[in-house]
């Protein structure tokens, strides 16, 4: 009488097994690398706006302060989306005929808020306040990349809990002189450590990492 | 717990007959007849922890079924969570209005009303949405306080059942309408000098409206102002008029009265100059210097009565013979022998029922003539408050511890009479058109008076209210009122202080301004409530330029040094006396009646006349006294409700004068016997739908000829019982001491008597957080605390607490993150009351935090118990650890129904919780943390004052400090040593960084 199973059933069965082993954990993994995934994250991928506006040009061509137009965030937990009257500042004397900004025209005449599209975006519970980070040298670049090259906004930075907490636990290395912040391509000059100890004196920066500095 | 000693602190107040000295320290607080009388019912309900039902949701799932449908809800929330998070839009202005920062909230400066009286506020409004109102500090009636009426107005403001629509006779129609409709009437009214035009207002000081009402009567000399608020002071006023011939308005100075003696006046709450009063009664309770002393004589246990040092229970209609039986005594003191010529007779002869009071009390007042207050009450009849003021003549307290002014308005009578008065007028078809802003008249009339049969005699009635309440229903015309929040105005203090209304928020219901409706009988239909305020003021700026004194005026909220002038006040002993002989000749004889009780009426502490009964903050909140919420209820004392048979929650039916209600009954210790007092302001009928059916409308019973309290009313149990929804018996902390009293006298003598409730405690593993900045702390001290409960809706307003209902209250389910724990101490009949405020005490060794699977509650260097919301997976095993019972679960998702307008009022700083999350008190992080953000961009550190929690900026009675230990020179850092510092459950090692501060009171020996 001839084996039920022929030998070659025992490989299927170990094969078997370890796939059924392995997969619950190769999904937990697998939802592990997606949580911390652009895909996820939400990094790299252009935000559509109502108006096209170009940082490139603005800051790289103009060199206009980051401040000009986000005039709030030395201030307040908000950096400010410029009103519109701020873009007709310039745009009532040049480009004032331009086909492109129709919509901001039309919108400033009949008092229409400007539906601008959020690129950086953090949970409800979480408090970010832009005006200490800025006091305390963190650069708009650290976070925001290198938005002078960026032709439509997008997010460098994952915003995980995890890369906040990176720095708030050894903020040295992402700071510079305050009056740097809105230098796009600023980097230390000599030894890095040392810059970055000097810099922690020279702001009096305080390491927070208590859950309520951000959650409330 | 602890080893037994003779000799309890506390001994030498209200002594209870049970207590033996064996027993431990504050065992012998009770919370409840039903905790004290250890009923059945009581037992269970601690056992079981959680109230019955709590582990079932409101739709009636259960346990099992909800597990079952778990699984599958997991499995879509994992599919739900593959999507990415939805868009968002930011949306800036077209053009930023100057001084507005998004992201950082703007102050503007206004006042509240309530009797006539403007209370300066504070609004905090965030890119144009008012959400928190606190008191202006420069305003002399606030100080930097606000009532729990000033504080819940801006809830009332965003009520999306606020009434939207101007309606003829039900059916909406244009503003423009109605001012077509009043220009074609107009001249018909010049023609017959207003003789049917009839107004009936608010009591009222405002400069701006006494002049429109002014410039009417010139253009109309037949028409009529009448004015109508049901809890009208008119009594002093003519209290006044008797002892001093002139209507004068008293202004009370507590700072300097070291006896205080109350003729049933709730001087510490709801109405008058209580926050000012309550500020500087508290300051005189603390033992360090001479402490004040209270004698306090009412039927219904007030929040006044609580803090008192001495508590006389009479019924209403007896104060008055206590108040001539004092006058007796104060007359047989040395050097004021001429007074008993004058009031031969006054007090009973030889002395009546209270002589050993009546004594103890004149001798202490004469030993502080000078610095001692005698007042009384508003439902005391005219003559008790003649007789206070002659006391306070003769005891030469009479420009020390009490001034007059002028009385504000010069309309006169601006309670029941003067609507029995306008009754009349209609009753007589004297009138014609008749315009209403006062505060929903039908509803508050007194039954007699039957005032929307009334109301239907009158041809045309204009109707300007919030709501589409009662008098709405019953008006022809009915025209949405703005808000006080979203108009302009003016008003005046207690002592006449101006201030400026401004708006903080355009009409959110297109709301008509008081002053443009008004102004539109002058044929004013052009100009907005602004321009006409903006015109009365220019000709009356005193000097310079009008327009930066207006703007200074707006800034600070008041007009400087516009306080009235204090008037001198010579007693006119003739006038007293001869109000005395009246009044004692008329004395009615009692009727006898076995079953007649004494019927007495009160302002209630949430509603007050029913103006406030759709706000679900002061719905919710419990009552200081009873701790009652969504609900009023007939109280009666203990002993009356024994000799009736009736239990709390028993319906009986009150009949008086042939008209009849039913009521829920709640025993109220402490309470006079054969008494029954009826709160008022419930039973609405309206279209709010808040208000409507909660409890009994108690105005039906009263009588225009006595609106206060009568004899003979007739109780009769019904078989029906209710259900009230009293929060005392929840969070029961098991008879251990926690609220801690003495009296000064035992205190001076045995201050190491408390050494067992604070101090070092030995613990396995120290852990200290004192290495940071900041130690945030907290100290409350129970010697100020009246329980009059402005912090916990202060703490609602701050930090977006949903209000969740009677049906879940019933099953514990108060979010409040702040209560107020009110105990009785003693007995039944004479109980003393001490009130304490508990909400997370952050211990320094938590016993939450030990417990939480998913390190939801930790512990930050600064010494905050944090709660972290986004970790929460709601296992409620930190509540069940909490020995202080301060943590409140969202069972449901209470914030979901939130309507849209409420939803502006969401303090943006502070998360809204969800379904499943467990909160609680944080010490207000987000104010701390926008301090330290603040203070740190300037390179320092946050100032003592600089920061502190709503709850502590609210308090009248400067109850609450908040501040940082590890500044020793700060104010809470000195009262964590001062000597009255003890912790509460000191033996359990949490070392909470809220430390109490006992209650001392200052018994009057004789009286012991």
């Amino acid at each position: 009488m001839s084996a039920l199973f022929p030998r070659s059933a025992n490989t299927v069965l170990r094969v078997v097994v370890v796939v059924l082993l392995a997969t619950p954990l190769l999904a937990v993994g697998a939802l592990y690398v997606y949580a911390y995934s652009p895909l996820y994250t939400s990094q790299y991928s252009q935000v559509a706006q109502v108006i096209q506006f170009d940082h490139r040009h603005h800051v790289s061509d103009d060199g206009i302060d980051c401040r000009y137009c986000h005039r709030s965030v030395e201030t307040s937990p908000f950096a400010g989306i410029p009103s519109t009257s701020v873009c007709l500042s310039c745009h009532e004397q040049i480009w004032n005929r331009s086909p492109l900004l129709e919509e901001l025209r039309a919108r400033y005449f009949t008092d229409r808020a400007i539906p601008w599209a959020r690129v950086h975006r953090l949970p409800d519970f979480v408090y970010f306040n832009h005006s200490i980070h800025v006091n305390k040298g963190i650069g708009c670049a650290t976070c925001h990349g290198r938005v002078d090259e960026m032709a439509l906004v997008e997010q460098v930075a994952p915003l995980t809990m995890g890369w906040c907490l990176d720095c708030h636990r050894d903020p040295a290395t992402h700071l510079r002189p305050v009056q740097e912040i809105t230098n796009m391509t600023w980097e230390p000059r000599g030894d890095r450590d040392q810059v970055a100890r000097e810099l922690m004196r020279q702001n009096q920066v305080h390491t927070r990492t208590n859950c309520t500095t951000c959650h409330r | 717990m602890k080893t037994p000693r003779p000799g309890g602190i506390e001994q030498g107040v209200s002594p209870s007959p049970n207590r033996t000295g064996a027993e431990p320290l504050g065992a012998h607080h009770w919370r409840s007849l039903e905790e004290l009388q250890g009923s059945i019912e009581f037992q269970k309900a601690l056992e079981r922890e959680f109230p019955a039902g709590a582990a079932e949701l409101a739709d009636g799932l259960d346990r099992r079924s909800f597990i079952q449908l778990l699984g599958a809800s997991l499995a879509a929330s994992a599919l739900g969570g593959c999507t990415s998070a939805p868009a968002e839009r930011i949306l800036p202005y077209t053009h930023q209005p100057p001084g507005l920062t998004p992201g950082n909230p703007l102050h503007f400066a206004t006042a509240l009303s309530l009797g006539g009286r403007a209370v300066g506020v504070l609004a905090t409004s965030w890119e144009g949405r008012p959400t928190k109102l606190e008191g202006n500090p420069l305003h002399p009636s606030s100080q930097g306080s606000a009532g729990v009426f000033e504080q819940a107005a801006l809830l009332q403001l965003y009520d999306p059942q606020r009434a939207r629509l101007v309606k003829h006779r039900g059916v909406p129609v244009a503003w423009k309408t109605f001012l077509t409709e009043l220009s074609r009437r107009l001249p018909q009214m010049r023609r017959s000098n207003g003789a049917g035009l009839r107004f009936l207002l608010e009591p009222t000081a405002s400069p701006v409206l006494t002049d429109l009402e002014t410039r009417i009567q010139q253009a109309f000399p037949a028409s009529r102002f009448y004015h109508y608020e049901p809890l009208s002071d008119d009594n002093g006023r003519r209290g006044t008029q008797i002892a001093f011939g002139q209507a004068l308005e008293p202004q009370w100075d507590f700072s300097r009265a070291e006896v205080v003696v109350s003729l049933e006046a709730d001087f510490l709450a709801s109405s008058g100059p209580h926050l000012r009063s309550t500020r500087a009664f508290a300051q005189r309770r603390d033992p360090g210097q001479p402490m004040n002393r209270l004698y306090v004589v009412e039927s219904n246990l007030s929040i006044t009565g609580t803090i008192a040092d001495h508590r006389l229970r009479l019924p209403p209609s007896e104060i008055q013979t206590f108040a001539l039986e004092l006058l007796a005594e104060v007359g047989r003191q040395p050097g004021l022998g001429f007074l008993l010529g004058t009031f031969q007779g006054a007090g009973p002869p030889g002395g009546g029922a209270h002589a050993k009071w009546a004594r103890a009390l004149a001798a202490d007042l004469f030993r502080h003539r000078g610095r001692s207050l005698v007042l009384a009450g508003p439902g005391q009849p005219p003559v008790v408050h003649g007789v206070a003021h002659a006391i306070n003549a003769f005891l030469g307290n009479i420009g020390q511890t009490v001034q007059f002014i002028r009385a504000l308005e010069t309309a006169g009578d601006s309670g029941v009479a003067s609507l029995s008065a306008l009754a009349d007028d209609i009753k007589a078809l004297r009138v014609d058109t008749l315009v209403i802003s006062a505060r929903n008249p039908v509803y508050t009339a007194p039954g007699d008076l039957d005032f929307s049969s009334k109301l239907a005699l009158v041809p045309n009635s204009i109707y300007h209210g919030l709501y589409e309440d009662e008098t709405w229903r019953y008006a022809a015309w009915g025209i949405p009122a703005a808000h006080p929040l979203e108009t302009w105005s003016d008003a005046r203090g207690h002592d006449g202080t101006i201030s400026i209304l401004q708006p903080l928020i355009a009409p959110l219901f297109n709301g008509i301004p008081e002053l443009e409706l008004i102004a539109s009988f002058l044929g004013v239909v052009d100009k907005s409530a602004h321009q006409i305020l903006q015109e009365f003021w220019i000709g009356r700026a005193p000097g310079g330029d009008f327009e930066s004194r207006w703007d200074q005026w707006l800034a600070s909220g008041l007009i400087p040094a516009s306080a009235a002038p204090v008037v001198s006040a010579t007693i006119r002993l003739d006038a007293v006396a001869a109000a005395i002989q009246a009044a004692v000749k008329s004395r009615r004889a009692p009727a006898k009646h076995s079953n007649a009780l004494e019927i007495a009426f009160c302002a209630d502490y949430k509603v007050y006349d029913g103006r406030f009964a759709n706000n679900a903050w002061l719905q919710e909140l419990p009552d200081p006294i009873t701790n009652l919420t969504w609900d009023n209820a007939a109280l009666l004392s203990p002993a009356t409700a024994t000799r009736l048979e009736l239990k709390r929650g028993d319906v009986v039916s009150i009949e008086y004068r042939g008209r009849r209600i039913e009521a829920p009954i709640l025993v109220l210790p402490g309470h006079a016997d054969e008494v029954i007092s009826l709160p008022l302001g419930y039973g609405r009928t309206g279209a709010e739908s808040v208000a409507r059916d909660v409890g009994f409308n108690a105005f039906v019973l009263r009588d225009s000829s006595a609106p206060w309290f009568d004899k003979g009313v007739t109780v009769t149990k019904q078989k029906r019982t209710h259900p009230l929804a009293i929060t005392h018996d929840h969070w029961s902390m098991e008879g251990r001491e926690l609220a801690i009293e003495d009296n000064v006298q035992h205190f001076q003598q045995h201050p190491g008597e408390l050494d067992e409730h604070r101090g070092p405690v030995e613990a396995l593993y120290q852990v200290t957080y004192d290495k940071e900045n900041y130690q945030w702390a907290m100290a409350v001290d129970l010697s100020r605390c009246t329980g009059c409960s402005a912090c916990v809706v202060a703490c609602q307003a701050e930090n977006n607490i949903p209000v969740v209902g009677k049906q879940q209250v019933l099953k514990s389910r108060e979010m409040h993150w702040l209560r107020i724990d009110r105990y009785f101490t003693g007995s039944l009949e004479e109980p003393g009351v001490i009130t304490q405020p508990v909400a997370c005490v952050h211990c320094e060794a938590a016993p939450c935090e030990y417990v939480c699977p998913v390190n939801a509650t930790v512990h930050s260097d600064e010494g905050l118990n944090e709660m972290v919301y986004n970790r929460c997976v709601g296992t409620r095993y930190c509540s069940n650890n909490c020995p202080y019972k301060v943590r409140r679960f969202n069972y449901l998702h209470y914030t979901q129904q939130t309507p849209s307008s409420e939803r502006m009022l969401m303090n943006p700083d502070v998360t809204v919780r969800a379904r499943g999350v467990m909160e609680k008190c944080t010490y207000c992080v987000q104010r701390i943390e926008r301090a330290r953000i603040h203070s740190r961009i300037e390179g320092r550190a946050i100032r003592d004052g600089e920061l502190t929690t709503a709850c502590a900026q609210a308090c009248p009675a400067q109850a609450l400090t908040f501040g940082t230990l590890s500044d020793a020179s700060s104010v809470v850092a000195r009262l964590h040593r001062d000597r009255r510092r003890y912790d509460l459950l000191h033996e359990l090692g949490t070392r909470p960084r809220t430390a109490y501060l006992i209650r001392i009171k200052n018994p009057n020996p004789e009286l012991a």
